[in-house]
């Protein structure tokens, strides 16, 4: 009657599939409206509004023009949203037991977060994609170099802020708390220069923030350091300050996260 | 490492505190789990049964490798849990959570099957045996609690374990939904898995376990076969007013209660007992049925020995 062998020694196959569960995750995102629409649609509306005024999308800014710059700015809105959701959305469904039935399979945690930070990274390229489109589409101006660094800066930048989601994630430890994540994202993106420039002691606060650093880097190759801060004349920002700015924000999202999942294991 | 000579589970002196908060905010340490010596062999069916924070869960969770303990050791055929996990030795179906809405039956059997490497048969097989595969497109945010525990069961099934655990497996199901569990239970019991379940129904316990292990605050309280638990259950409590409780112990041994000069046995003879204790000088004399309910209760709310009850002797006294 038994079916089950006695002296089994090895794992049935230990080697977990991490297609299948990038597929079934992708599809996950895919399936859920909402978060496409403030992913890719919001953004991408953003975009067209701001970008294609005939008052200031024209001019020059470093090797292109602003609508350029607005496009590169809108693009990291768009991907930092998706990735603060892919990473406060998989702190909640960990705190809601998901992660418990998941501790019950052979698969690694460091597997786990393989396959989540590839799936950030791929909902991240959604709204990037189609905003360059738009860009290329509508008239944004650079150099070639621009185009393909700026887009790696974003979609590689924005995978710190899946941090970002996780930590609120791993805080409120509800679905709520993932909105409120993307909903912070709007101011810190007002403080990241996103959409508006900034002027004056504004801009000098805002250098701190955890977005300025993102955007400021990802447009670098196209403004190579030159910021349009409103009427007055364009400053010069060197290099150094928004590459320090998203290495500190990473290293304090990363220290904040980790001292989180050591509370939450604490605590169960 | 052969599983075949090591025990299915074995647990030596576990404990696990957790350190909590008290009132005022102090900081203060909960324990779960007090004290458990207990080793289940292959193929057994045994039922934890206790009331809520008895330590069950807790101890389920160390079984599992999901927590660690804070004292003592658990062995799960000889390997440390997580790795019997990652062996695909030991699996289990959760009291609460651990499913994801927006997927479908079949696409969370096909997420959890990944971990394992994905085998295409083992989902088709897994999903008719558990009689989900009607329901395979179906979102599991749409199925009914019964149905979602099914998923549980499935996804438990999917490692094809030795061990199965069960963690209050039929909590917030209908009647039918219950019997429908448990007959698929025995199906998979009948080729060969050792189950593990905990409970606070005692009729589940007594219809599907071979072995029932009781626990209250932490500790094993009582641990016998089913039918022994059942005549302990459903023997009779003799009372009466002894003029020298002592004595009684003396003939009955320290399993007698005494309060007031009351004493109390609990007993399968009650004739014999009551014969004795009248020997003795007793008056006041009371025979009454205890129901099974009565002895859950006694054995996991007061008098805890440090040692656990030998159901035999409870039942042959």
């Amino acid at each position: 009657m038994s079916t089950l062998d006695d002296t089994r020694t090895d794992a049935p196959t230990a080697r977990a599939d991490h297609r299948t569960m990038y597929r079934l995750e992708l599809r996950r995102v895919l399936r859920d409206p909402v978060t496409l629409f403030f992913t890719i649609a919001l953004p991408a509306f953003l975009f067209l509004i701001f970008g294609t005024s005939e008052s200031w999308a024209g001019e020059k800014v470093g090797n292109g023009n602003v609508a350029m710059s607005i496009m590169i700015a809108m693009a990291a809105y768009g991907a930092v949203t998706a990735t603060v959701g892919i990473g406060g959305q998989a702190a909640v469904e960990r705190a809601q037991g998901w992660g418990r039935q998941l501790g019950l399979t052979p698969l690694r945690d460091s597997s786990y977060v393989g396959v989540k930070v590839a799936l950030a990274a791929t909902i991240a390229l959604g709204p990037i994609a189609v905003i360059y489109v738009l860009g290329a589409i509508v008239g944004a101006e650079g150099d070639a170099s621009a185009w393909a660094l700026s887009a790696l800066v974003l979609v590689v930048g924005s995978l710190v802020f899946a941090l970002y989601g996780l930590c609120f994630g791993l805080l409120f430890r509800s679905e709520a708390a993932i909105s409120g994540a993307s909903g912070s994202v709007v101011i810190l993106g007002f403080l990241g220069n996103i959409f508006f420039p900034l002027t004056g002691a504004l801009l000098t606060v805002a250098k701190f923030t955890p977005l300025y650093g993102y955007a400021s880097l990802a447009r670098y190759p196209l403004t190579e350091g030159w910021i349009v801060s409103g009427d007055a004349a364009p400053i010069h920002e060197p290099l150094w300050m928004p590459v320090t700015n998203v290495i500190v924000w990473t290293m304090i999202l990363a220290i904040a996260a980790t001292l989180l999942v050591r509370r939450g294991r604490g605590r169960q | 490492m052969t599983t075949s000579t090591a025990p299915a589970v074995e647990l030596v002196d576990l404990g696990r505190t957790f350190s909590t908060k008290d009132g005022a905010g102090r900081p203060a340490t909960v324990t779960a789990v007090d004290r458990i010596d207990l080793t289940i062999g292959s193929g057994e069916i045994v039922a934890l049964l206790g009331p809520n924070g008895a330590g069950k869960t807790t101890t389920l969770d160390i079984v599992l490798g999901l927590i660690e303990p804070t004292r003592g050791s658990a062995r799960v055929h000889g390997r440390s849990p997580r790795q019997a996990v990652q062996d695909g030795l030991i699996s289990a179906v959760l009291q609460t959570g651990g499913l994801l809405a927006d997927l479908t039956v079949g696409e969370t059997v096909q997420y959890v099957a990944s971990t394992y490497g994905g085998r295409h048969d083992d989902i088709v097989d897994v999903l008719a045996r558990t009689g989900l595969t009607e329901l395979a497109g179906r979102r599991v945010s749409k199925c009914s609690g019964g149905q979602q525990q099914r998923l549980r069961f499935a996804l438990a099934l999917l490692a094809d374990p030795r061990v199965l655990v069960l963690d209050e497996p039929t909590a917030g199901m209908d009647v039918s939904a219950r019997r429908e569990f448990w007959a698929t239970m025995r199906e998979e019991a009948a080729r060969g898995r050792t189950v593990v379940f905990a409970t606070h129904y005692l009729e589940e316990a007594d219809d599907f376990a071979d072995r029932i292990v009781l626990v209250a605050e932490g500790r094993v309280v009582a641990d016998g076969p089913t039918a022994d638990i059942r005549a302990t259950a459903t023997g009779r409590i003799v009372t009466a007013l002894a003029p020298d409780p002592e004595a009684v112990r003396t003939v009955f041994g320290p399993d007698v209660e005494v309060e007031h000069g009351r004493v109390t046995i609990r007993t399968a003879d009650s004739d014999a007992v009551a014969r004795t204790l009248l020997d003795l000088g007793a008056h006041d004399l009371e025979i009454t049925t205890g129901s099974l309910e009565d002895a859950f209760v006694r054995m996991t709310t007061h008098h805890i020995p440090t040692q656990p009850t030998p159901i035999e002797d409870g039942a042959s006294a």
